[in-house]
């Protein structure tokens, strides 16, 4: 396989990589996740599938998705904007702190979407709420903590501020009421967590066994 | 003594002060059921820990004597170049916890003791494999290490060495290197220091963030300390006549009665390390090691009497000799725990009134899922654990972009080895989905239950191919039909039979004995008839 052109704008290789660790997505997820208004988000788009980097795919669960070349060239980039920011070892320590924060978040999970619910009620009762409530709260004091990777991160590679400001909305909106942006929606705090482990891996080069 | 309690059939402390786990090996003893020798350091001596920063007066002395016993009673010493003793060292809290960093195996294998074990053995790869498992569980413990970064430096090393043994070799000393960059020191080569460091270590791990978080998330409080029991080592990799497993006295999906389980017979050093010994039926210890199977049998008879209750229990066979690690009682979920709480009523082991209030409404609730009828009769492919309830059928695609292509002609089951965030659009595409890797808390897991789709996970026994899946032996191309269960866990190939509980006899039983306690027949949802019962019972 020949490579095809690298991008060179910076918004090409923010679309890029946003891509590759969000995966196969329509334009509003993919413009939401990589901060940049819909209309660049597009247009970048349409220039990296003249590359050869990206394709569309139409039809209901269509969207947008990285090719073999497209994927090949962000490892590349990537390994490139590590090197050169000097940035390798403060990411893999970054990353070691990211996973023991990682089971703790994936217990918070596993405890949203399964607890209990008042008697099988459709509508949620006082109970219900309460529990709620203090899952919210257990998830704020995560949070705190994981603010502290996310500043790390941040400091030793600036893309990663992203992450930070997609978490703190997700959980601003879940505990202003929208209970989706737990775990269940697009933009959930699990949504956004992953992508970052995603990007983690990505940015280190270390496969997914 | 004050601080630490053999593991023997006089002891008599409650759970609350020798933790849940060393509470379960005393009454084994008990039962007069084998359990490798050792003691419990109790919970009193984990607060005292923590409330000072420093262990309490009394306990190494007490520490040093309960080992000196261990030695006596095994004829081995812990550290000893020829005849080493090597201890697990796990924590055990009065109730189940997890985020705490809980098991060393094999402490006391310094660099002359695992000489020692491979001479005496005659099994060098045995004896580094050992000490591999020594140091990642040490590397966990004490210092806090991310298991997943261990395990790619493990697999790392073994990949990349010309042999086992060079592998194994590599490995321990990635794994050295690691805890002497993290610490500025190597590991002790002193047994007596790494036990009392492992010790230290999991008193410490009480206040871990996760423990601290899983204690506020179930009500658990924060002063109650964890229990840490150090015992002999058995090796379930030993030999081939060696292995381990897990025994449950029901199906803890049908709640039918047993033996039902799993065993993993013991593989030698990298093939255990790299997970590739594969999982077998319980069943077929019955001819391989018939003495354990008889031992196994009896053990879960005895156990069953004394719980009056579904138990299952965790077991190491080690040159054809079996021991008991830990005992468990109830823990079934839906249906099974009603019909195990109905089939005990009617072989009198519970009167009704038990019977009713050994179901709880969130397992009466559960109850109600759709699930496979005998899914074991039916031609089953896989396995694994069930991480969203509810019952899938549709064809098979190994990618999400093929899911999301086969989608538009009808119902997609999505087989992958695990998934990311890059297969959300299969996932959301398709009836349900199957992962060989991974566990209840996985991504798929979690997305799943998100998108109210079935699920099972770690159906270790596929492996994903391009365009189809490998199941013992089998090829399944993408496109063909499958059915999953995502509370059982079962893969089974073509259109099975889907129950739901309407047509369940033994549940109907159970309502209409929560109606004579209750006196109240009229027609209501199943919970409230069983919490009518409940009222009325307590």
């Amino acid at each position: 396989m020949t490579r095809a052109d690298p991008p060179h704008s910076t918004h090409d290789l923010v679309v890029l990589h946003t891509l590759r660790c969000i995966g196969f997505a329509g334009l509003a997820r993919v413009a939401d996740a990589a901060g940049l208004p819909s209309p660049d988000t597009e247009s970048t788009l349409i220039d990296l599938a003249v590359a050869g980097l990206v394709t569309h795919v139409p039809g209901d669960f269509g969207g947008w998705g990285l090719t073999d070349a497209g994927r090949a060239a962000d490892a590349e980039l990537i390994a490139d904007e590590l090197d050169t920011a000097d940035a390798r070892t403060a990411v893999t320590a970054a990353y070691e702190e990211f996973l023991v924060l990682n089971r703790e978040l994936l217990d918070l999970c596993t405890a949203w979407q399964t607890r209990p619910r008042d008697g099988g009620a459709t509508r949620p009762g006082p109970a219900d709420q309460a529990n709620d409530a203090l899952i919210l709260d257990l998830f704020a004091d995560f949070d705190r903590r994981a603010e502290v990777v996310c500043a790390e991160l941040s400091a030793a590679v600036p893309r990663f501020l992203r992450y930070r400001i997609r978490l703190a909305d997700a959980l601003a909106r879940a505990r202003s009421g929208a209970l989706a942006y737990v775990t269940d929606n697009t933009e959930s705090y699990h949504t956004v967590w992953f992508q970052l482990h995603e990007d983690l891996l990505a940015t280190l080069g270390i496969p997914r066994h | 003594m004050t601080w630490i309690y053999p593991l023997s059939a006089e002891t008599e402390q409650p759970a609350s002060v020798l933790g849940g786990k060393a509470h379960g090996l005393v009454v084994l003893r008990r039962l007069g059921l084998p359990v490798p020798p050792g003691f419990v350091i109790g919970t009193a001596a984990c607060r005292a820990f923590l409330r000072d920063g420093r262990p309490p007066d009394g306990l190494a002395a007490e520490l040093a004597a309960a080992v000196a016993d261990l030695e006596a009673a095994t004829r081995r010493r812990l550290g000893d170049p020829d005849r080493p003793l090597a201890v697990s060292v796990r924590s055990g809290a009065c109730v189940s916890m997890p985020g705490m960093m809980n098991t060393v195996l094999n402490l006391g294998l310094t660099a002359e003791a695992t000489a020692g074990l491979a001479a005496e053995t005659g099994d060098p790869s045995f004896a580094l494999d050992a000490r591999l498992r020594f140091l990642s569980g040490f590397a966990a413990v004490a210092i806090g290490l991310a298991p997943e970064s261990l395990e790619a430096l493990v697999r790392r090393e073994i990949e990349h060495a010309d042999g086992e043994v060079a592998g194994l070799l590599a490995a321990i000393r990635g794994v050295e290197n690691l805890i002497r960059a993290r610490t500025g020191e190597p590991v002790p080569d002193d047994a007596t220091r790494q036990l009392d460091l492992a010790v230290t270590a999991v008193f410490s791990s009480w206040h871990t963030p996760r423990a601290t978080t899983y204690r506020r998330l179930h009500g658990i409080p924060h002063e109650l300390g964890t229990a840490v029991t150090v015992q002999a080592m058995v090796f379930g990799n030993r030999d081939d006549r060696s292995g381990t497993g897990v025994a449950f006295s029901r199906d803890p999906n049908t709640g039918a009665r047993g033996p039902f389980g799993e065993v993993v017979f013991g593989g030698q050093g990298g093939d255990v390390v790299s997970g590739r010994s594969p999982t077998r039926p319980l069943s077929e210890l019955a001819e391989r090691e018939p003495a354990v199977w008889a031992g196994l049998l009896d053990a879960l008879g005895r156990v069953e009497g004394h719980y009056r209750d579904a138990c299952h229990v965790e077991f190491t066979f080690e040159a054809g000799e079996l021991w008991l690690l830990q005992v468990r009682s109830g823990g079934l979920a839906g249906r099974a725990a009603v019909r195990v709480a109905v089939d005990l009523a009617d072989e009198g082991v519970l009167d009704r009134r038990e019977a009713l209030l050994r179901v709880s409404p969130a397992q009466l609730r559960h109850a109600r899922t759709p699930r496979l009828v005998n899914p074991d009769a039916a031609d089953l492919l896989a396995r694994g654990v069930g991480a969203s309830p509810g019952v899938a059928v549709g064809r098979v695609a190994t990618t999400a972009d093929a899911a999301v292509r086969m989608a538009a002609e009808g119902p997609v089951i999505l087989v992958r080895p695990h998934t990311s965030p890059l297969d959300l659009h299969g996932l959301a595409a398709a009836e349900g989905v199957v992962t060989a890797l991974g566990g209840p808390t996985s991504h798929a897991a979690v997305v799943a239950r998100a998108l109210g789709k079935p699920a099972v996970v770690g159906a270790s026994g596929l492996t994903v191919a391009t365009g189809s899946v490998l199941a013992g032996g089998r090829v399944i191309r993408e496109g063909t039909l499958i059915a999953i269960d995502g509370t059982s866990g079962h893969v089974v190939l073509g259109n099975p039979r889907i129950a739901s509980a309407g047509t369940d006899p033994r549940l109907r039983r159970l309502l209409d004995w929560a109606d004579e306690a209750s006196g109240d027949g009229s027609d209501r949802a199943d919970a409230e008839r069983l919490d009518a019962a409940h009222a009325a019972l307590r």
